[in-house]
């Protein structure tokens, strides 16, 4: 399966993004990783680009607040290229501080099929590969 | 006029700087006080350096952070410049200097040199007597670096490869590799007017498990690219790794490599010092424990010989520290030091001899490179991943090579990528780590060794 990954925004923290490519290559997936400081829109370009099944965004510094409110705009904006893929987004998703209840619902909300906010990365991988299997 | 003073004339010709003399700025470096000069308390120092981090958008409030730090008994004034001037961004810095003048609130994260002008600014430099380090990040600093000069700053911290690929995502390489060498020359032509201007390499990189051999390879060609424009005063540079033991090896091997490289191309006449930067990764939130890291940077300096530390706060892990909180580590880190006396001399030959082979391969393919010139050779090394810095967010960056923390918290190789060190190093470097491990137990690791203070 593909993934597209990335850090949205002008976000220049590039740990959590290598260690998610490691991980995500360890378990099997191949993946296009566009790094940090990625605009929402070359998200979308690479999705379609290599007919990816998910996107994987992730934030740290609370950029994602900002810039995924136009998730749903552009889903709508290239209609059926984007219906069978995967959106997750994880990290530190707000700036200051919100708990997982505000938070989740309000990504969902965005457009977002998979939502984590402060999770570990293998829980959040963990959850991706049960969801893509009880997809099929 | 010569194609460099014609390029320093379009330069300095921007609508932002004040009118540039070069004849009365030639005047004012030859009459400067040498004690401004780093160069020369390097020299008549016998005691490490001590300089603290900070600046301030406005000219009062810089002031008064100097004072601050004269308080606390500093032997180096820092100048760390915002953001936008990094970025060469001149107008929104003088707009948000003025609202930071008009209003209580800082908005500006340093200080804006080139919009407060080296007229001004030249008041505040020589009042205190110190020297000065130029702190920026900016891959374009031809502008900076003479209205620096200018105004009696005469050390220039960074480099192109040290001050790229931990902070831009896509800055053209070789255009900051062009930008420093303009920096090089102008430092170079005023170091023959009085004391040397001196020249810091950024060592601390990405400050993510960043292998001893990939830090020392960058430190000696940023030396070797300022040595060969005439630079004769250049410090290399470290960050505490987390393991004693290897910053004691680090800190003989690049003493010893560096002025091996520097005779290598003839410049022997040369002054390399040796900077240690305290902790720079992921701080412990308990301030108390922040406290004793700091403390241990200022022991393990001491052993590893550095002529100048460069101090962290108990604060780091909250956020941005307070003047007092500076100028506080500055004053207890020379209490440190006063009360280390006769350290033992550790020597690890087995440590140094591998160490020593890495770098001498890497930087023997960086010479090998067919280029005609030694900026082409690294620029084509870093492409092609003979340099590969871990966890760099640049896009020209090969992020092949995989490190972790062995069982006495030494960073190892664990895979090497294009970075061409011998089978033999890399088998050590693998034999000191537990390699049985699947990839998700490797990540878990990765995590745990970011944090190693926690």
């Amino acid at each position: 399966m593909k993934v597209v990954t990335g850090v949205v925004g002008n976000d220049i923290h590039v740990v959590a993004n290598r260690l998610i490519e490691l991980s995500l290559k360890a378990r099997g997936f191949e993946v296009f990783n566009l790094g940090v400081n990625t605009y929402l829109e070359e998200f979308i370009d690479a999705v379609i680009e290599t007919d990816a099944d998910i996107l994987l965004i992730s934030s740290l510094n609370g950029e994602a607040e900002g810039w995924c409110r136009e998730v749903n705009f552009l889903k709508n904006k290239y209609g059926k290229l984007l219906d069978d893929v995967v959106f997750m987004i994880g990290g530190n998703l707000v700036v200051g501080t919100g708990s997982a209840e505000d938070i989740v619902p309000r990504f969902k909300n965005y457009g977002f099929d998979l939502v984590f906010h402060q999770v570990d990365l293998n829980t959040g991988l963990d959850e991706l590969e049960k969801f893509m299997s009880e997809r099929k | 006029m010569s194609l460099l003073q014609e390029e320093r004339e379009i330069i300095l010709n921007n609508e932002y700087v004040d009118n540039f003399d070069f004849a009365e700025v030639e005047e004012f470096v030859k009459n400067a006080s040498k004690d401004l000069f780093i160069s020369y308390n390097f020299a008549k120092s016998n005691k490490m350096l001590v300089q603290p981090r900070g600046g301030f958008p406005t000219y009062n409030k810089m002031f008064a952070l100097y004072e601050f730090f004269v308080d606390a008994n500093v032997d180096v004034l820092p100048c760390t410049i915002d953001s936008n001037t990094r970025l060469n961004d001149y107008a929104t810095s003088k707009k948000m200097l003025r609202l930071s003048e008009e209003n209580e609130v800082d908005m500006l994260n340093g200080y804006p040199l080139v919009n407060h002008g080296y007229r001004t600014t030249r008041k505040m430099m020589t009042h205190f007597n110190k020297p000065i380090s130029l702190r920026h990040g900016t891959p374009d600093a031809r502008l900076l670096i003479e209205t620096a000069i200018a105004s009696g700053i005469f050390e220039i911290e960074g480099g192109p490869i040290t001050y790229l690929l931990p902070y831009s995502k896509n800055f053209p390489l070789d255009k900051a590799f062009l930008y420093w060498k303009y920096v090089e020359r102008v430092c170079a032509k005023y170091s023959g007017l009085n004391e040397p201007i001196n020249r810091e390499s950024f060592g601390p990189l990405t400050a993510t498990l960043v292998p001893p051999c990939i830090t020392i390879v960058i430190q000696l060609l940023e030396m070797l690219l300022s040595l060969e424009e005439g630079v004769k005063s250049f410090s290399v540079s470290f960050s505490q790794s987390g393991s004693m033991n290897q910053d004691i090896v680090m800190g003989a091997v690049i003493k010893k490599l560096a002025k091996h490289y520097a005779k290598e191309i003839n410049c022997e006449d040369a002054k390399v010092h040796l900077v240690y930067h305290q902790w720079m990764g992921a701080f412990p939130q308990n301030k108390d424990f922040a406290e004793q890291l700091i403390n241990m940077s200022t022991v393990i300096a001491s052993m590893v010989g550095a002529d100048k530390i460069i101090t962290k706060t108990r604060e780091e892990a909250s956020g941005i520290p307070t003047k007092e909180a500076n100028a506080k580590t500055v004053a207890n880190t020379q209490y440190t030091l006063r009360i280390l006396n006769g350290l033992p001399n550790i020597v690890d030959e087995e440590e140094e001899e591998i160490l020593t082979e890495e770098v001498m391969s890497i930087m023997e393919a960086v010479f090998n490179d067919p280029a005609d010139t030694l900026w082409r050779k690294v620029f084509n090394s870093i492409k092609n991943g003979i340099i590969d810095v871990p966890f760099s967010p640049h896009i020209i960056n090969n992020n092949e090579m995989i490190t972790i923390r062995d069982a006495n918290k030494n960073i190892r190789i664990i895979k090497r990528g294009k970075v061409p060190i011998s089978d033999r190093c890399y088998e050590y470097e693998k034999s000191k780590c537990d390699l049985t491990k699947d990839t998700t137990s490797i990540v878990n690791d990765i995590i745990h060794d970011i944090g190693i203070m926690q």
